[in-house]
């Protein structure tokens, strides 16, 4: 039998000034089940929170509604003043008299008669509540980093250093990103590797951090607390255990000619390599695509193959027939940082993107992006930090740079800006003049947008003090005219047409995810959106957490951002997974569906339509161990309580807890007057 | 037609299936058949008065049916869209069935005849039908013909939309009030395979199961709402009403509607996901303010 | 049902809304905190969100005297549970369409996208769908709970 406590709250006048809160209370107390029905100045008030705890004890409540403000406001506050009463806080439900009903209607006749109604649902409502019991599910107290990028460096470290285990994947043979390949950073002009290296090198001796390089993330299972990582270590062809990083390999090895990824294509590595003098960990990998060896052998040629730097290793480190093999590790958070790629002017494309035919879809030499050009400055670059052009060595005596190439462009697919190449841009007009003092840097720009700390100063400085020349309008064509580049524009403020022989073109291209984003993000169960940037759970409140729990997100893979940005992200990602570890159990809202297994056709939309791949499949069998049919189970410790799985099954055999079909049933005869 | 009475012997007499689910002469004309043992398989047939859509049977609570053993399902193209809705929705698996195609080229209202068709006889199903050389099938038996013209519901359909919405209201009020809450059209149709369909939830009772307009518009307006992006289309709910109520108006009117907005239409491919679950940014949302 | 409310004798009829609680009801919260005035005959019925509203919900509304329906959620994107809002907006689009078909007018139905910080979108709705509906009249064609229930009550006790 139900007996229901009934408050109605005055609010002082915010309630009482338009609902005549003593009749409403007068009207419910001869609602079928109630037994209590009482009004108040103040229910969220110490006194007003003790007369429902009185009530619960004295008249044996089994259900409380408070008809106050929204239930967004303080039904965290009368269910806590339940759960003191001795009452299962999920048996009480508020009745919003306020926000929906006395502050939006001045009839006081009608605000009053509305305020019963709205009492009568709730009451109705709470007839039908059940209790529910906070879920709580274990917690693995290790994170999962993917990406070894300064994101991920940062997570990593600020995770390691917070006690919590940590494994960190990464896929190229060394960690650093692309934070490795800058020659100084906006806007202190930093030398990046200077600043990174540290850091880099602190990962790889955390206690707590364990190092996954040229690995990749295989599979995921799991939740929240509890996922199982499958991951795959790629075949380095050397044993990291004997290897003493003194590089006798590199400098044997006959292939010397292979065009280094770290080097953007400008320089050269050879086939056993390490990408970097300050890689992390200093531990060379064979390019078997481009190994003589590998390549004999996929001919069968195997006795004419090289073995050069199996011989030269004192270590005996060099192991031709490694394999990949892979490794579980059980975590209970993941952090994506896959960071990003740039965006390319050629012909071949992805779906979606067009490349620059007026550039010359890249075939124009000199004409290069801004990581090629950071490894012309920096020191340790193929050039040894002097600018010079890749077709003929010479220092360029005009560059121009173009901003946007591929950004702001739904045209070539890509409508937003990527926020870093303002900065850069000027940057390296800088650099460009520091090391050549006659130069000409022209800029042609459509805006400049230096929003950051000392951003705008940088800016102004590459103009005023650098004498860089900046255009605002963009070039509509470039092509090779003997030695020198054609560049043709529009300068809009001047408002004619600029023609400029350049010796070398920086396009400031987008920023765009990594290759292969959308793939790990369907491991992952994260969502992603269009370009493949990962989804953030809300882009105001929530921006380092993904829609799937325990899933966070950091850096430039979720949009285009600067180093600062992407550490203090970093930051913020480990803070969000150290207080989920700060609890030995993870406690959970009971506000999940439920499937009655014994109703389940198996049809499994609700599978399809759930957003957290909550629906798991469970084998109902008889005595006999015979399958008798496969139904859906939902995990309580990943379902977020939408309930779109009730509304898209048929029969109804899942029930959302709190907003079951029989509550929402009696609400809609209450406000029929249907009550009993 | 010979060629499925051999085929049928054959595949029994290997072992490969335990039943032939197919049509045989009834006293009212073409019903289903259950044959199990090879000499029976002579009396199978197949013609226009074949119109049962035999997926109904793989339903998996139709336990005294599987426990017959693995069946060979004689299939028309449109059958097939419900093989593959229940192989869309878990229902069944496709190794766990031989599927047997037949070519058809059209069939009429009732099982009671004509034997063969004409424009004046074809269904109403056949209209337009795009699966006259069975898709999904393990084998594939009978003579491909040209389907003659005939008249589908949207014609119909139509009419309806060009009436004014009271008008419409009257209409379908008094279509509703004949029915007496049989159920056959959800006994008959293959996608209605639910354990307890919502109709016979009491706790709360959305529909009521008294033949009242209240229940009765709840229960149709429900059941076609419930086949949407599922329905193959077949007709045999209406077939099957004893009322003859015109169910396929609603249903094929449904069809349309995911068409039109979703660019869905009822396949036999199960690789095709139901558009039940699926979305699109850009769906449509000209009603929404 | 009429209801005569005391001052003219006026159709007043009652509206039903099914809002989603992270967008269209706190912007309905907004509106309150707000302060904005608005027609008295809208309840509404708060669920976790559109993806949970089922055409069950509006037909037992109907049956049970609504002489309307709202319907409203978070605007496509913003779905505090990434997609529920995507499959109600399919859900819909079908009843709608065979809604019309059926013969009921869809001047009884309102359709919306109310964000939380729309607190004057949800006014305005409110509004709108009150005046359509009470230019349409009760809703007695639809068969409703007067049988077997008994009298269908007004809100007022």
């Amino acid at each position: 039998m139900a007996r229901i406590g009934v408050f109605v709250c005055h609010c002082g006048e915010n309630i009482g000034r338009t609902v005549d809160c003593t009749k409403v209370a007068e009207a419910l107390k001869n609602h079928p089940g109630v037994v209590e029905s009482v009004d108040y100045k103040y229910m969220c008030s110490d006194p007003g929170q003790a007369l429902i705890k009185q009530s619960i004890a004295e008249k044996n409540l089994t259900g409380v509604v408070v008809a106050a403000c929204s239930p967004h406001m303080h039904e965290k506050t009368f269910r806590r003043a339940a759960f003191g009463g001795g009452l299962n806080p999920f048996l009480c439900e508020m009745a919003n008299v306020r926000e929906h009903c006395s502050w939006i209607h001045e009839d006081k006749e009608k605000a009053t008669e509305k305020a019963i109604a709205i009492g009568r649902t709730i009451v109705e409502k709470v007839k039908r509540n059940v209790p529910l019991e906070t879920i709580r599910i274990p917690v693995t107290k290790r994170a999962l980093v993917i990406g070894g990028g300064i994101a991920g460096i940062q997570a990593a470290l600020d995770l390691a250093d917070g006690g919590a285990e940590v494994i960190l994947v990464e896929k190229e043979p060394s960690i650093g990103g692309h934070m490795s390949q800058l020659s100084e950073t906006f806007p202190t002009l930093d030398c990046s590797q200077c600043i990174l290296t540290p850091r880099m090198v602190e990962v790889y001796q955390h206690p707590n951090i364990k190092l996954y390089s040229y690995s990749e993330l295989e599979s995921l299972e799991g939740y929240i607390g509890n996922f199982k990582a499958t991951i795959r270590k790629k075949a380095r062809s050397v044993n990291e255990e004997l290897c003493n990083g003194c590089g006798a390999c590199t400098q044997v090895c006959i292939q010397k000619k292979i065009p280094s990824e770290f080097d953007a294509g400008l320089g050269k590595r050879t086939a056993i390599y390490v990408p970097f003098p300050q890689a992390v960990p200093n531990i060379p990998v064979i390019d078997r695509k481009n190994c003589a060896r590998f390549k004999a052998k996929a001919k069968g040629i195997l006795k004419e193959a090289c073995g050069k730097c199996a011989e030269a290793c004192l270590k005996g480190a060099v192991d031709f027939d490694q394999e990949d093999r892979f490794v579980t590790e059980e975590v209970g958070a993941v952090v994506v940082a896959t960071g990003y790629q740039l965006y390319t002017i050629g012909k071949d494309q992805p779906e979606g993107l067009q490349g620059y035919g007026e550039y010359g879809y890249g075939t124009i030499p000199d004409v290069i992006d801004g990581l090629q050009f950071e490894r012309l400055a920096s020191a340790s670059g193929p050039t040894g930090g002097q600018i010079l052009r890749p077709s003929d060595g010479k220092p360029p005596k005009t560059i121009v740079f173009l901003q946007c190439i591929g950004s702001r462009d739904p045209q070539k697919g890509i409508e937003y800006c990527s926020k870093i190449c303002c900065m850069y841009v000027a940057k390296h007009t800088m650099l460009y003049k520091h090391k050549v003092h006659g130069g000409k840097a022209v800029v042609f720009y459509m805006d400049i947008r230096a929003a950051g700390k000392g951003y705008e100063e940088f800016s102004r400085r590459a103009i005023e003090e650098d004498g860089a020349i900046y255009i605002r309008g963009r070039v509509s064509r470039m092509y090779r005219d003997g030695q020198t580049i054609k560049v043709q524009g529009f300068d809009t403020l001047a408002g004619e047409p600029v023609e400029i022989d350049a010796d070398m073109v920086v396009l400031a291209t987008a920023m765009r995810p990594q290759p292969g984003i959308e793939t790990l993000a369907q491991k992952l169960s994260v969502s992603y959106d269009r370009h493949g940037f990962i989804n953030e759970a809300h882009p105001k409140l929530r921006p380092v957490e993904t829609n799937t729990a325990g899933i966070f997100v950091a850096g430039a893979c979720q949009s285009p951002r600067d180093i600062p940005d992407a550490v203090a992200m970093a930051s913020a990602t480990a803070a969000k997974v150290l207080g989920l570890f700060s609890k030995d159990q993870l406690e959970r809202e009971p506000t999940v569906a439920k499937v009655n297994q014994d109703l389940c056709a198996g049809c499994f939309s609700c599978e399809h339509v759930c957003p957290y791949g909550a629906v798991e499949h469970k084998e109902i069998r008889d005595r006999k161990g015979v399958l008798l049919k496969i139904v859906a189970e939902v995990n309580g410790g990943v379902c977020q309580g939408c309930g779109t799985c009730q509304a898209t099954c048929p029969s109804k055999s899942v029930e959302l807890q709190g907003f079951t079909d029989e509550q929402i049933y009696s609400e809609i005869n209450a406000l029929a007057g249907c009550v009993e | 037609m010979q060629a499925l009475k051999d085929l049928a012997r054959t595949l029994l007499e290997k072992g490969e299936v335990a039943v032939i689910l197919g049509w045989e002469e009834g006293p009212h004309g073409a019903r289903p058949a259950f044959i199990t043992s090879p000499e029976d398989t002579g009396r199978l047939i197949f013609d226009a008065r074949c119109v049962q859509n035999l997926a109904t049977y793989l339903n998996p609570r139709r336990t005294n049916i599987k426990a017959l053993g693995k069946p060979a399902l004689c299939v028309k193209g449109c059958d097939a869209r419900a093989i593959a809705g229940l192989l869309r929705e878990s229902q069944i698996k496709r190794e766990d069935v031989v599927l047997i195609g037949v070519r058809c080229s059209g069939v009429g209202i009732e099982a009671t005849g004509p034997a063969q068709v004409d424009a004046e006889t074809l269904a109403p199903r056949c209209v337009g039908c795009d699966a006259t050389e069975p898709p999904l099938a393990d084998h594939k038996v009978g003579e491909a013909r040209p389907l003659p013209q005939g008249k589908g519901w949207d014609a119909r359909i139509a009419e309806l939309e060009a009436m004014t919405a009271a008008q419409r209201w009257a209409f379908w009020q008094a279509e509703f009030e004949k029915c007496t809450r049989c159920n056959a059209c959800r006994q008959v149709c293959p996608m209605c395979f639910c354990e307890q369909c919502v109709q016979d939830k009491t706790r709360p009772q959305w529909i009521e199961s008294s033949p009242h307009p209240r229940g009765n518009t709840a229960w149709h307006f429900t059941r076609a709402l419930h086949q949407a992006g599922r329905c193959s289309v077949c007709g045999e709910c209406e077939r099957a009403c004893p009322a003859g109520i015109p169910l396929m108006l609603l249903n094929r009117k449904v069809a349309q509607t995911m068409e039109r907005r979703f660019g869905y239409r009822p396949t036999a491919d199960p690789a095709v996901p139901c558009p039940v679950g699926a979305f699109r940014q850009d769906d449509t949302q000209e009603f929404i303010r | 049902m009429q209801e005569k409310s005391k001052s003219d004798g006026a159709f007043e009829p009652k509206l039903t809304a099914f809002v989603c609680n992270w967008c269209t009801y706190t912007g309905a919260d907004l509106a309150g905190t707000s302060r904005l005035q608005m027609a008295t005959n809208v309840r509404i019925i708060r669920l976790p969100c559109t993806g949970r509203i089922d055409p069950l919900f509006i037909l037992k509304a109907f049956e049970r005297g609504a002489d309307g329906v709202i319907v409203s959620g978070c605007h496509p994107a913003d779905c505090h549970y990434t997609s529920g809002n995507y499959h109600a907006r399919r859900r819909f689009a079908v009843f709608n369409d065979l809604m019309e078909f059926v013969g009921i007018d869809p001047g009884r139905l309102t359709f919306s996208w109310v964000s939380a910080s729309e607190g004057a979108k949800w006014r305005d709705v409110v509004n709108e769908a009150t005046s359509k509906v009470k230019a349409l009249g009760p809703f007695t064609t639809y068969p409703n709970a007067g049988l077997a229930l008994g009298e269908v009550a007004h809100a007022s006790a």
